[in-house]
C-alpha cells in the first residue's frame, strides 16, 4: 500500500514564538539573538520581514544591523520554545498516532490511512496548519509524499505556509534539477566528494553507477543512490531517543580565557549540564571528548575512555583530566566543550560485581546524590541548588 | 623403534592426548604427541605445558625407542586406517612408517630430544578421592570460573581439602559455585588452584566407573592419576579470595521452590531475555508465588512459579543466563533462595543438604 507522510516543518520557529507573546514583533523585522555582550552573540532566528533585508542564521550581530538598522532583538528563551514545541507536537498527535519528531520545529507523520478521518492529504494538511496558525499562532510548511526523505525535501520547496506535495512520480521533474547540496542528509563535506565525481545535481546522482557510489562512500553510497531516486524504505518510528550517540556541551565563554582554573569552572558546569540529561536518559558513556577553540579558531578535540557513567562527577574529572594535558597557558581559549558517547548497549540495568571497585559503594553515593539534586531542580529550577564552585559566577549561560 | 598396535587402541590413546596438544606454540614439538616405548607398554604424552596428558597403551614393541609425530596428521591418518593392527617404524632421519594392511604412509617427525621434559611431581602422599564425586565437583562449578584474566587466580578453581572434606570453589565476581563433598580416606589439610580449562579436560577424559583417582599436589604442578592415564596440570599462583566471607549467613527473604519448575519457567523466560540488549529477567517475589518477567524487542514472557516464601517479598534481576547455568548444574529436586535486598547476593542451596553453595549477585536496576 502506498504510504502517506508528511512533514510538518515550523517556519521561523523561535521567532515566531516570540511573536505569539509580543505583537509588537508582527510585521516589523525581528530576530532572536545571543547577548550582544557576549561574543555568542548572533543571529538564532530572524523573520521573514529581516529576512528580506538579507538578514541569515548564525550571522553576527554587527552584520545583522547594518543590513537592518530596524531590526528588533529578543533574546532566547529555549524553555519558552519547548514548550510551544510540545503544544505542536499535541497537536499533530491528534491526526496520527505514528509521529515522529525530527527536531524542536518539525515532526513526520504517518497518515497512511487517515483519508477516511481527515480528507485526502491537501485537505488534511490544510486543516493542520489552519489549526496550528490559530492555535499555537505559528507558521508551518508542510511537504506530502510516500517516504519520509520525499516529504522532507517537498517541506523545503515553499516557504512559509506552503503546502507541497512530492511523490514518486514528480522526482525527474522537481527533485532532480536541485544541487546535490540541498539534498537532505548531505552535509558540505558529501556533497564536496559528490561534485569531485562531476555529481551537481541530484539528478545526476540518481543517474550515477551504484557500484561506484558504493565504492567511494561503502553503504552510505547505496543511501544515497536510492534517496536520489526517490526511494526510502525507513519508518516514520515514535521516539528516536534511542539512536542517541552522545550527549554534549559547548559554550563561548565571554572572554578569552589563560586561567585554568576558570576553565575547569566551566568544564565543571557544561559536565552538570550533560551529566544531568544523560541520567535522564539513563544513557552511560564510556568515552568522554574534550573541544578547545583557541582564539586564533583553532579546535582540537581529545578524548579518554572512562568506565561506563552518566555521573556529573566522572564526567568532570575525566574532563579536566584531558584539560590539564592540553592546556596551553600561551594559546588563549574561546570556546570549551565536553561531551559522551560509546553508550553502554544497556544503561537502566547494572550487572552488581562482587569486585564493585574502585569505589563501588561510593559511586553508589555519588549516584544518590546527583539523582537527589536532579529531583529538586526538577521541582525548584536549575538555579535551585548548584556546587559551591559555581556561585561566584551567575551571569548569563549562552550555551549552543 | 618399532612396533605393533590395534588401530582402535592406539587412536583411542591419540584422541586422549590430543586435547592438551598445544595448537601453537613456538617448540614445534610441542605441536606433536611423543611416543615411547616404556617396558611391554606404549607411552602417549600431549602437552602445551600448562597441561600435559599421558596415556598408556598396550603394543608389541619390537624395538625400543621415542619418536615426536605431528598430532594433528597422525590423528587423522590413524582415524582413517582400517580397523587392524598396524606396523610402526622408525626410520632414519626420523622418518615413520606406518604399514596397515595394504596402505603404507611415511611422515617426518620430530626426535624426541626435541620434546620439553614433562615435570617431575615430587613423590608424596595421595589423595584418593571417588571418580564420580571428582566428576560432579568439576560440572558443577567451573561454569563459573572467570573468563577474562583481569584476575588470573580467578580462571581456576580452588579445591581444598581437609580430613575427609574436599571442597572445590569457582567464582568470577558475578557468581560463585561451591560444591563440598567427602572423602573416604583422610588426607593432611591442603589448598590447590587448578587452572579451569584443565579440569575440564580432566572431566572430559575421566571413564565414568567406580574406580579412585589419584591426586599427587607439588608446589607447581598437581597430578591426577587414573592408572592407564596420567593428568599433570600446572597451578595457578597467588591467594585465593576468601570464599566463606563473601556468602552471607542471614536472609530476609527465604524462597522454596520446585527446581524442575523454577528450570523450565526460567528456561522460557531466558528465550525472550537473550533477544534483548541486557539479557535480563526479574523475579517479583510474593506470598505463595514468584513472578518470573522479560522483555525485549521481540516480545515478553510472564511466568508464575508457586513458592513456599519465609520472610518479606522482594523484587530483584538477574543476568538470565548466570541464572540457567547455575539451575543445569543443580540435580536436587528442591531449592532454597536466599535474599537480603536487591542489591546483595542470592544463596541457592538445596533443602536438605548443603552439600552444594551457589551465589548469585544480582542485577541493579534503576525505575
Amino acid at each position: 500500500m502506498k504510504r502517506t507522510v508528511f512533514l510538518v516543518d515550523m517556519n521561523a520557529f523561535f521567532i515566531s514564538c516570540e511573536t505569539t507573546r509580543n505583537p509588537e514583533l508582527a510585521g516589523r523585522p525581528a530576530a532572536v539573538a545571543g547577548d550582544p555582550k557576549n561574543r555568542s552573540g548572533i543571529i538564532l532566528a530572524a523573520n521573514y520581514e529581516a529576512r528580506k533585508y538579507g538578514v541569515k542564521t548564525t550571522m553576527l550581530l554587527h552584520r545583522a544591523r547594518k543590513l537592518c538598522p530596524d531590526i528588533l532583538l529578543v533574546p532566547p528563551d529555549h524553555a519558552f520554545y519547548e514548550r510551544k514545541s510540545r503544544e505542536v507536537m499535541e497537536l499533530l498527535s491528534r491526526y496520527s498516532p505514528v509521529i515522529e519528531q525530527n527536531s524542536i520545529d518539525e515532526a513526520w507523520l504517518d497518515m497512511t490511512g487517515c483519508e477516511a478521518l481527515f480528507g485526502p492529504p491537501l485537505e488534511s494538511s490544510r486543516r493542520i496548519m489552519a489549526e496550528i496558525r490559530r492555535k499555537p499562532g505559528l507558521m508551518c510548511s508542510i511537504g506530502i509524499s510516500e517516504n519520509k526523505f520525499l516529504s522532507k525535501m517537498a517541506s523545503d520547496m515553499k516557504k512559509p505556509m506552503g503546502i507541497t506535495e512530492l511523490w514518486k512520480e514528480d522526482v525527474p521533474e522537481k527533485l532532480w534539477p536541485l544541487p546535490v547540496g540541498a539534498m537532505y542528509g548531505v552535509g558540505t563535506q558529501t556533497a564536496e566528494k559528490l561534485n569531485g565525481l562531476g555529481i551537481e545535481t541530484i539528478g545526476q546522482l540518481a543517474c550515477f553507477p551504484e557500484e561506484l557510489l558504493r565504492e567511494k562512500f561503502g553503504k552510505g553510497g547505496t543511501e544515497l543512490y536510492r534517496l536520489a531516486n526517490g526511494i526510502d524504505p525507513s519508518k516514520v518510528t515514535p521516539h528516536a531517543e534511542h539512536e542517541m550517540k552522545s550527549i554534549g556541551k559547548s559554550t563561548t565563554l565571554s572572554t578569552d580565557i589563560r586561567d585554568i582554573a576558570e576553565a575547569e569552572k566551566t568544564l565543571y558546569r557544561l559536565a552538570d549540564s550533560i551529566g544531568t540529561s544523560a541520567r535522564k536518559h539513563g544513557k552511560k558513556g564510556r568515552t568522554v571528548q574534550i573541544t578547545i577553540k583557541y582564539s586564533d579558531f583553532h579546535t582540537i578535540t581529545r578524548q579518554k575512555g572512562i568506565r561506563a557513567t552518566y555521573l556529573t562527577k566522572e564526567i568532570y574529572t575525566a574532563g579536566t583530566e584531558l584539560l590539564r594535558q592540553n592546556w596551553n597557558r600561551n594559546k588563549p581559549v574561546r570556546l570549551l566543550g565536553i561531551s559522551i558517547s560509546g553508550f553502554d548497549a544497556d544503561s537502566a540495568a547494572d550487572q552488581i560485581s562482587l569486585f564493585d571497585t574502585p569505589g563501588g559503594e561510593q559511586s553508589t553515593k555519588q549516584e544518590k546524590l546527583e539523582r537527589t539534586v536532579d529531583r529538586i531542580r526538577e521541582k525548584h529550577g536549575v538555579f535551585a541548588i548548584r556546587p559551591a564552585i559555581l556561585f561566584a559566577d551567575r551571569d548569563d549561560e549562552s550555551d549552543s | 623403534m618399532k612396533f605393533t598396535c590395534s588401530q582402535k587402541k592406539f587412536l583411542e590413546s591419540i584422541l586422549t592426548v590430543q586435547s592438551a596438544v598445544s595448537t601453537r606454540s613456538n617448540i614445534p614439538a610441542l605441536e606433536g604427541i611423543l611416543i615411547e616405548t616404556e617396558n611391554d607398554v606404549l607411552k602417549l604424552v600431549g602437552s602445551n605445558l600448562n597441561l600435559s596428558i599421558e596415556s598408556h597403551t598396550s603394543a608389541t614393541i619390537q624395538k625400543e625407542g621415542s619418536i615426536v609425530v605431528p598430532a594433528r596428521l597422525l590423528t587423522e591418518i590413524v582415524r582413517k586406517l582400517p580397523d587392524a593392527e598396524f606396523e610402526f617404524t622408525v626410520l632414519a632421519n626420523n622418518n615413520v612408517k606406518i604399514t596397515c594392511l595394504n596402505s603404507i604412509v611415511t611422515l617426518q617427525c620430530f626426535s624426541a630430544d626435541e620434546y620439553p621434559a614433562l615435570p617431575d611431581i615430587a613423590e608424596s602422599q595421595p589423595i584418593e578421592i571417588n571418580k564420580t564425586l571428582l566428576i560432579d565437583m568439576i560440572r558443577q562449578t567451573t561454569f563459573a570460573v572467570a573468563v577474562d584474566e583481569a584476575r588470573p587466580i580467578l580462571t581456576g578453581a580452588l579445591l581444598e581439602i581437609d580430613g575427609k572434606d574436599v571442597a572445590m570453589v569457582c567464582l568470577d565476581g558475578y557468581r560463585l559455585a561451591l560444591r563440598r563433598g567427602v572423602m573416604d580416606t583422610p588426607h593432611d589439610s591442603v589448598r590447590v588452584i587448578i587452572p579451569g580449562k584443565s579440569l575440564g579436560e580432566i572431566a572430559k577424559i575421566l571413564p565414568e566407573d567406580d574406580r579412585k583417582v589419584s591426586i599427587t599436589i607439588s608446589e607447581r604442578h598437581v597430578l591426577f592419576d587414573l592408572g592407564y592415564t596420567r593428568i599433570i596440570s600446572r597451578v595457578l599462583e597467588g591467594e585465593y579470595i576468601n570464599y566463606s566471607q563473601i556468602i552471607p549467613e542471614d536472609y530476609k527473604t527465604r524462597v522454596k521452590v520446585d527446581t524442575r519448575i523454577l528450570t523450565s519457567s526460567m528456561e522460557r523466560a531466558s528465550l525472550i531475555a537473550r533477544e534483548g540488549k541486557n539479557n535480563l529477567i526479574r523475579l517479583n517475589i510474593q506470598d505463595q508465588k514468584m513472578l518470573i518477567t522479560s522483555n525485549s524487542e521481540v516480545g515478553q514472557v510472564y511466568e508464575e512459579v508457586p513458592i513456599l516464601l519465609e520472610g518479606e517479598e522482594l523484587e530483584i534481576a538477574f543476568n538470565a543466563r548466570y541464572f540457567m547455568e547455575m539451575l543445569k548444574v543443580i540435580d536436587d529436586p528442591e531449592i532454597c533462595l536466599d535474599f537480603t535486598t536487591n542489591v546483595s547476593p542470592c544463596v541457592v542451596r538445596p533443602i536438605n543438604d548443603h552439600h552444594y553453595t551457589h551465589l548469585l549477585l544480582p542485577v541493579r536496576i534503576y525505575s
